[in-house]
Formats: structure tokens, sequence, C-alpha cells
């Protein structure tokens, strides 16, 4: 092997969400130098503002990096940032693709986790190197002994010599980077070969079209050649070969081992398909890479713009957002009660309200979101299927023979004391314990089968709310399953607000009749008149809640003359005006669409 | 002084000290404070009508409000003086209102001999209510007996304008005590009548009472009930009901309130005090250390037309006659109903708005009044 090719390290970092991988990357920068030390910001690689808010990585980012070694040798390092969050397993399922190893961080108080085990699971698939590294030492609960042995028992890997680091202070950061020279392999490849290279990502660039995130495996790649989509057949001259370090970098040219990007003046993010292998128009590869399965959006919900004329608006934003998102899903659908507005797929709830927060700020865009769903498989008395995700497409229930759901396999790892309290959360949402194992003296893995209906719903903010944060959980898709599931409808001051619909299983829609009823009760205004607010199953009203008249909205007086308080105060009326949506004669915050969809402590 | 113009102006004084701070009062005022400090403080106002008398020349000051606070707590003197300083710097009108709020309690018959003398012409007295057992449980400081007592007093020493405050709406209020209150006061015969709905504000004694349950409010019904209870026997003795919270005899408006619903000019003098003056709304500094060093504006705000406009529909629409449509048009040059079609036809629909008989005018019902913060919010 060249020497050039023998001195790279593509690796990423995988953990539990938390645990520190971004402060690690933070650390890593500056270590090897890329990023001064005055420029340095927390969570570096997190571009976006919503990323840096949340304290969580979303999109994956890549950098090359210059690492000179103990052994006197200097090392190109490439390193890609991934998401932890359950939801974003897609995401890192892509990056791992184009590394050879990964450093895994488990945080030293907390141990093992749900996705600490799912990444680890998704990188032994694609035959990376695993490194461990334990973070957090330096906080006073830190138990390196006891996780070194929980990763070893849990995981099957050797711990002994993980480093033991605190990426917050910068300590014993140089460890890591000697491990990653010492364990991860160099990537194997041919630069003589026939190009072979994984689009692993993409953006759109307004000056340079889409930029793809690319990993070679096999060749050599430079500015001028024509490259060929394998997916799409469709060709285009190279303009720009570059390395992200952490800025775009242009180079001369990417050869099998590197990391880097390629602009080719490509005007369409639908072409240059996430996954899809390129090669050479005049020296073509005959086989493509095994690309990725393409992702199943498991959550749908409709999105409305709270002003209506904002459609054309929302659209392009969700089409800027689906660029490079390739599990975000949508398509036009109208409601009685919003308008026009789209049927949009997640991966899961926390996708979900990142793309609506994403819409709200960075579009600046007022969004109502409907219940979401997951999609039902619904068999008619003919034997015809429809799959159907929008509650108000349910067929009459004369014709519909069965309903199925889909099912999950749920892991969820909990500190031994919640295993009472999480059972019966389970319990409540239907769920069915397979088995269920200590990993360590302290801590407890349960394997749940459980309706997804019930995981999206507020599982997670159940099991962060009972386990003080401490449980932790990861699910897939495994079946669909015949089901007792109904469509609640609500009805406000008699009329059917079709968002508010949604589909639950039959033994669930008292309660959550009730719980609709009451949300809305406390959030809907007093109107001039008095509003019955009511749950129903079919023509049976099943849960009832009204909202009093209003009888006074007046201010006594203005003392000497303080007319710009009671601006302010009208001005805050009118604000909330603004934010109501109008159905018949009944004026909705256009936060009570969320507000029914969130987890109640009290319940 | 000489002066070349009628451009009318109204001049608020405010006076921020109380012998107690009352347990529903937010409002900014200081109890316990010395002799010293009523001196300072009166030195500072002394200072900043000299500055402002230069800014109005040309204006008539045909109101004059002190207001608190409780002004009848400061000396005579210091009224006498403040008034003295009011004539020396600005051109005050012949027949000029002259208001002074007071409070039962702090209003000698020698204080109201001086004040008088010193050309105050309308008395308001802070009575709340004659029921005993409310006003302690207001913290006010004086009896029913006090406050009737006051009032002889006053028509002694020779007023013959006199407003009386009351409120309702007070947590434990009956409706009964409410109507003996207002009866009470009828009989009284006071040129003028405010009824203020208790409001409970932040950081006052009844808001963290309120906040530890150990306080309920009024139900609406039962305000609403108190309300037009007052408004309906008011109306009965001949009195006109003209703003929200006020009612007087014919002739007897409130001159210098009156301004704040027309958007006509007023100065305000002392701590936290608000102006409109010359198409700006502003506000003074609101500490009371910063104030005694020098007077000045904390927030100053050129007001646009819209906010002009708006302001001018929803004070207008506090005065039970309402705006009217040539008046609008004649000050805006525009329609008001081109202007804000929907607002205004939605609330002709649902009842809150209407219009007088000629057409002209359009005014809040009687519902319109209870719910009138949902109209004037579609103007601003």
């Amino acid at each position: 092997m060249d020497p050039y090719q023998e001195s790279i390290r593509n690796f990423c970092i995988i953990a539990h969400i938390d645990h520190g991988k971004s402060t690690l990357a933070d650390r890593i920068l500056q270590k090897t130098g890329v990023v001064a030390d005055r420029d340095m910001k927390e969570q570096y690689l997190d571009n976006m503002d919503i990323e840096r808010e949340r304290g969580i990585t979303i999109k994956l980012q890549t950098t090359r990096l210059h690492y000179k070694a103990n052994d006197g040798k200097e090392y190109i390092f490439n390193l890609i940032d991934t998401p932890g969050h359950v939801d974003f397993t897609y995401e890192v399922s892509r990056s791992l693709a184009a590394c050879e190893g990964a450093v895994l961080v488990v945080d030293a108080t907390q141990g093992v986790e749900a996705q600490t085990l799912a990444n680890v699971y998704l990188a032994l698939d694609e035959n990376l190197e695993i490194l461990p590294v334990i973070n957090k030492i330096d906080l006073a609960s830190a138990r390196p002994d006891e996780v070194k042995t929980e990763i070893e028992d849990i995981i099957g890997i050797d711990a002994s010599q993980a480093p033991l680091i605190s990426a917050k202070e910068g300590l014993n950061v140089e460890q890591v980077l000697e491990e990653i020279v010492r364990l991860v392999p160099p990537p194997k490849g041919d630069a003589k070969a026939k190009l072979k290279a994984l689009i692993f990502d993409s953006y759109y660039d307004n000056y340079k079209g889409v930029v793809i995130y690319t990993r070679i495996f096999d060749g050599t790649l430079k500015k001028g050649d024509t490259i060929l989509l394998m997916n799409t057949k469709k060709k285009y001259e190279v303009t720009e070969v570059g390395v992200y370090s952490p800025g775009p970098i242009p180079i001369g040219e990417l050869r099998a081992g590197d990391v880097g990007y390629i602009c080719a003046s490509i005007k369409q993010v639908a072409d240059a398909r996430v996954g899809d292998t390129i090669t050479l128009e005049n020296d073509p590869t005959e086989a493509p890479l095994p690309g990725y399965k393409k992702i199943q959006s498991m959550v749908y919900c409709g999105l409305y713009p709270a002003e209506g004329e904002k459609y054309e608006s929302v659209k392009d934003a969700l089409e800027k957002l689906q660029i490079n998102d390739a599990a975000f899903f949508f398509e036009p659908e109208t409601s009685t009660a919003l308008g026009f507005g789209f049927r949009c797929g997640f991966l899961g709830l926390l996708h979900m309200e990142i793309i609506v927060e994403r819409l709200e700020r960075e579009f600046d865009l007022a969004i109502i979101t409907t219940s979401p769903s997951v999609i039902y498989k619904v068999v008619m008395n003919n034997g015809d299927v429809q799959m159907i995700q929008n509650p108000s497409n349910l067929p009459p229930l004369m014709e519909i023979d069965h309903i199925e759901e889909p099912m999950v396999k749920a892991n969820i790892m909990i500190p031994k004391e919640y295993v009472g309290s999480i059972m019966e959360i389970c319990q409540e949402r239907r769920g069915t314990m397979l088995h269920m194992e200590y990993i360590t003296e302290t801590r407890v893995q349960l394997h749940y089968d459980m309706p997804l209906n019930e995981v999206i719903y507020d599982f997670f903010d159940a099991l962060k709310s009972k386990t003080r944060g401490y449980g932790s959980l990861d699910y897939e898709f495994d079946r669909y399953e015949k089901s007792n599931v109904v469509k609640l409808d609500v009805l406000l001051n008699r009329d059917l607000v079709d968002a508010f619909s949604m589909i639950v299983h039959e033994s669930k829609a008292y309660s959550r009749g009730r719980f609709v009823c009451e949300k809305l009760k406390d959030i809907i205004p007093m109107h001039q008149f008095e509003i019955p607010i009511q749950a129903a199953v079919g023509q049976k009203v099943i849960a009832r809640e009204t909202v009093r008249a209003l009888r006074k909205d007046v201010t006594a007086k203005c003392y000497g003359g303080d007319i710009s308080r009671k601006r302010k105060l009208l001005e805050k009326q009118k604000e909330g005006k603004k934010r109501m949506r109008q159905f018949g004669s009944v004026e909705v915050p256009q936060e009570a669409f969320t507000a029914v969809l969130k987890y109640d402590d009290n319940k | 002084m000489m002066t070349t113009n009628n451009k009318k102006l109204g001049l608020y004084i405010h006076i921020p000290f109380c012998v107690q701070k009352c347990r529903y009062c937010g409002f900014l005022s200081f109890d316990r404070a010395g002799q010293d400090l009523h001196s300072a403080y009166v030195k500072a106002l002394l200072r900043e009508l000299a500055c402002w008398g230069e800014v109005a020349k040309e204006h008539k000051v045909d109101t004059i409000f002190l207001g608190g606070g409780t002004p009848s707590l400061l000396p005579g003197e210091s009224i006498v003086e403040i008034l003295e300083a009011c004539q020396t710097h600005f051109s005050v009108a012949d027949g000029a209102e002259v208001t002074m709020e007071s409070n039962p309690g702090t209003l000698s018959r020698e204080k109201m001999d001086l004040c008088f003398a010193a050309g105050v012409n309308r008395l308001s007295i802070g009575v709340q209510s004659l029921n005993g057992e409310i006003l302690s449980f207001l913290g006010r400081i004086h009896t029913p007996e006090e406050a009737v007592q006051s009032y002889f007093e006053a028509r002694e020493a020779g007023f013959s304008n006199i407003n009386l405050d009351f409120m309702f709406g007070i947590p434990g209020q009956t409706q009964i005590q409410w109507e003996e209150t207002i009866n009470r006061a009828l009989s009284l015969s006071p040129e003028h009548l405010s009824f203020y709905g208790l409001q409970i504000e932040e950081n006052t004694v009844f808001y963290d009472l309120l906040k530890k349950g150990e306080l309920k409010e009024t139900g609406d019904v039962t305000d609403r009930r108190m309300y037009h209870y007052a408004i309906d026997r008011l109306r009965e003795k001949g009195y006109v009901h003209y703003e929200i919270s006020n009612a007087a005899k014919p002739g007897f408006f409130c001159r210098h309130n009156m301004k704040y619903w027309s958007m006509e000019e007023y100065f305000g003098l002392g701590l936290g005090a608000h102006s409109w003056f010359n198409g700006f709304r502003s506000s003074n500094e609101t500490k009371l250390e910063t104030y005694l060093d020098g007077a000045k504006a904390v927030w100053v705000h050129k007001n646009t037309e819209k906010d002009t406009i708006s302001e001018y529909v929803f004070t207008g629409l506090r005065l039970i006659k309402g705006v009217s449509r040539s008046a609008f048009c004649h000050r805006f040059g525009v329609s008001i109903d081109e202007l804000f079609e929907t607002e205004i036809q939605g609330h002709l629909k649902n009842g809150l708005l209407e219009e007088s008989e000629d057409g002209d005018r359009i005014r809040l019902t009687s519902l319109g009044i209870d719910l009138s913060n949902q109209v004037m919010a579609d103007f601003v």
C-alpha cells in the first residue's frame, strides 16, 4: 500500500446522546490544530443553531485533520461526527459506511445505554474496529472500572486499554488520538483501480449546486473528470474536489481511502442520491457498492402553515429541508379544518419536532402540527389492503374487515430501581415483555414487544420522566399485527375538527378522549359563547368538557394617562389572537395541536 | 406670560407618597417617606416644571391634575408652591380645571382651605368603600365616617366639584355591601363618581395572597353584576355615564381625564409620569433617587400615524359616546370604516359595538363594555 493511503484513518465517533461525543470532537479539532483555540466554540461541528441549543447532533459532519503521532509519522484523520438520538440511527449507519473505525464514547457515570448498544451493533455490522473511550472521568460520580466491565460484559469487546478521558477538560485526549493510529486500520482499496465512490451525504449550496460528501473506495477522482452516478445514470463534469478541514478546501484529487467532497454543477439533490455509487463515465466500474436500505418514515403528521397564504413558502422550505434529510418525506394534503398543508413522514417524534422547529426558526414560518400517526394496514371486506397514515382517510367502518398496526421490538435500559414503574408504563402502553436481563448489578435491560403508536405518542417522555433521565430506549420495526384500533374524533362547538382526529386503541379511546378534552378546555380561550368540547368514537360521545362564556375582559383604568401600558396589553392580546386558528365560530390557539400530544406527568 | 396660541395642554403632576401602601396597590408610591424626602421631591418637581414651561410656551394649560400616591399628604404649603410654579412657568387659562386627589385622613380642614385658596377647584377623594371591614381589608387608613366627614368638610371649604372614587369586585365584597356603598355615595350627591373594578396586579400584597391561595378573586359574573348595578343607579339619579369607569352630573366630566380619551396633549411631571406631546409619548424616570437628581424621560416614542390612529380608537372607545366617524375623518383624513372594515363590521355583528342613532358614532354596547379589550385589541 502506498504511504499516503497507509497514513489515513477514517473514523467516526458513536455514543449515546449526551455522552460527550461532540465535546470529544471539539477537543480533537483543537489538539490537531484544525481549529485555533480562539475560534473554538462548543460543538464546533454542529452548525445548526438548533443542534447547539439542544446540545445534540442531527446532521453528520466530516472533517480532515492532520496528526503527528508519537511514532514520528504524520497521519490524516477523517473524522465523521454522527448523531446519537434513536431517531437518527439512519444518519449513523450512513457515516459508518465511510469509516474503518469507530470511537465509542461511554459516559463514566452513566455506563452503557440503549443507543450505545444500537450504535455499536451498526458499527459491528459494517465490520468497523471499535475503540472504546470512557468519558467524563472528571466527575465525582465517575465509575470507570464498572463501566469497563459493562462494556466487556454487554458489548463483548476488550475495554482494558480504553482511554479514560475528560473531553470537557481536555484530559487524555492524546491517548485517544494514539489509539486511533494504533487500532483503526488504514483504508483498503486501490487508487489505480476503476473509480468506486460512495455518496454518504449531500447538501445544496447556492453557488456550487449540490455538494456531495463521498468516500472513495477505489480509483482516483479529480476536477474535470466526467462522473457517472450509477443509480440515476446521470453524468456530470466535476468542477471541484476537496476536503473539509473544517471549511471546504479544494484539492487536486481524491484517491482511494479519501473522504471529501465533490461539486459537479448538480442542480437537484434528488440526482445525487445518498447511497449511490460514483464512477467515471469513460472507465466505469462493473458493480456498484452496496447502497443503503431505503429509509422508511415511521411517524406521519400534517404540517400546515399557520397563515394560509404562506403555503408556497412552507412548500419551498420543506423542499430545502428534504434536500439533506433523506429520512424526511412530504406530500400535499388538505384538511377541512386547516386548509392546504402537507402530510409529512419522520423517523420519530424528535425528528418531527426538529423539522418543525427548523421551519419556524430558519424559515420564519408559523406551523401547525396535527396528531402524529403511524401507518395502519387496513384490510377491506373485499380483501383490498390500504395503508393509512392520516386518520381522516380511514374508510367507513362497515367496509373494513380489520386493521393492523405496526409493532416494534423495544429495548429499554434502566437502573434497576425503576423496573417497576417502567414495566407499568410499558403495560399501560400495551407492551408485552419478552425478557428482562441484568446487565450489571444495578442496570437492567427490558425487551418489549410494543405497538409503535404507543411508542411515538409519549413513551420517550414518560420513560425519561419516570427514570429521572436515566432510562434509554431503542426500537426497531418488527411486524404488522391485527389490532382493535378506532378513530377518535374531536368536536368543537359540535363541529368535527379533522386536524384533531387520531387513531387509538379501543382500550385507550376513553382516557385519550378525556385527556384531549381537558387539555383543550385549558387552552381554548373563553369566547362570547359557551363552547362544548367533545370526543367521539363514531357517533358516540365519550368525553365532554365546556369552555365557559367570557363575561368580562375590561381594564378598569389607565393610571395617569399611561396609554403605552394599555397598548402593550392590547398588543399582547392581539398577538394571541393572531396565533389562533378559526374553526367555525371557535378560535383555537396553535399550541393546542401540540399540547394534546404531550406527556402529562400528573396523569 | 405671553401666549399667541390657543393650543391646549393638560398637566399631570405625580406625588408618589402615601401614609401606608394599600394592599392592592401596584402603583409607583412610597410609604413612610420622611419630611425631608417630601421636600426634596417637591424641589425636583419644581425644577422639572420650570424646564417644561419653556417647551410649552405656546400652550394654554386648561387642566392640572395632582395625582398619586396621595397628593394631599404633602403639606398645604407644598401644594401651594407647586400650583404657583405652574402659574409662573406655564400660561394657565382662566377657569382651568385644577384637580387634587386626596385620601381621607390626610386632609385637614386647614389644608383644604390652603389648597382651595391656591386654586384647586376640583377635589377627588379616594373613598373606595363605605364599609369599615372592606376598608381595613384593602389596607386603607380611614373609616367610612372619616370619608364622609372629609366630603362635608370639603363642601364647607368651598369645593363645588367633588369626585368620589370607589372600588368593586373586592375579594369577599358582597353585592349588598356594594349596593349600600353606592346608594350612600349617591345620597351625598357628589358631582362626579368613579368606580373601578379591582384588578389584582403583580407586586402587591393581594397578588401574593392570591398566589398563596389565601385570596379568592371575585367571579366575573359577580363583578359585572356590581358594575351594571352602579351604572343603572347612577343613571337613575341623573348622572351621565361618560367613560367606562366614570360618571358625572351634566357639565362635570373630568376635563383632564377626557384628554386621555381624546388624544389631547398633556405633560406628566414627577416620578414615572407619562406625557403625550407633539406626537411623542414619553415616560419619566421611575427610580426615586435618580429622579431627585434631575428629571429625565426614560422612554420616548415617536408615534407613527398608525400608532396614533389605534390609540385614538381604543382610548376613544372608553368613552361611552364612542368614536365619531366624522371627527376621525377630519383628524386623519381617512375613513375609519375603510381602515377597520372587518373589525368594525365583525363587532357590530357580534353585538359588542353599535352605531349611534345619527349613525356618526361607533360605540361599545353594554356587553361591549364588559368585553372591551376584545374589541380594542383589534384596533392596535
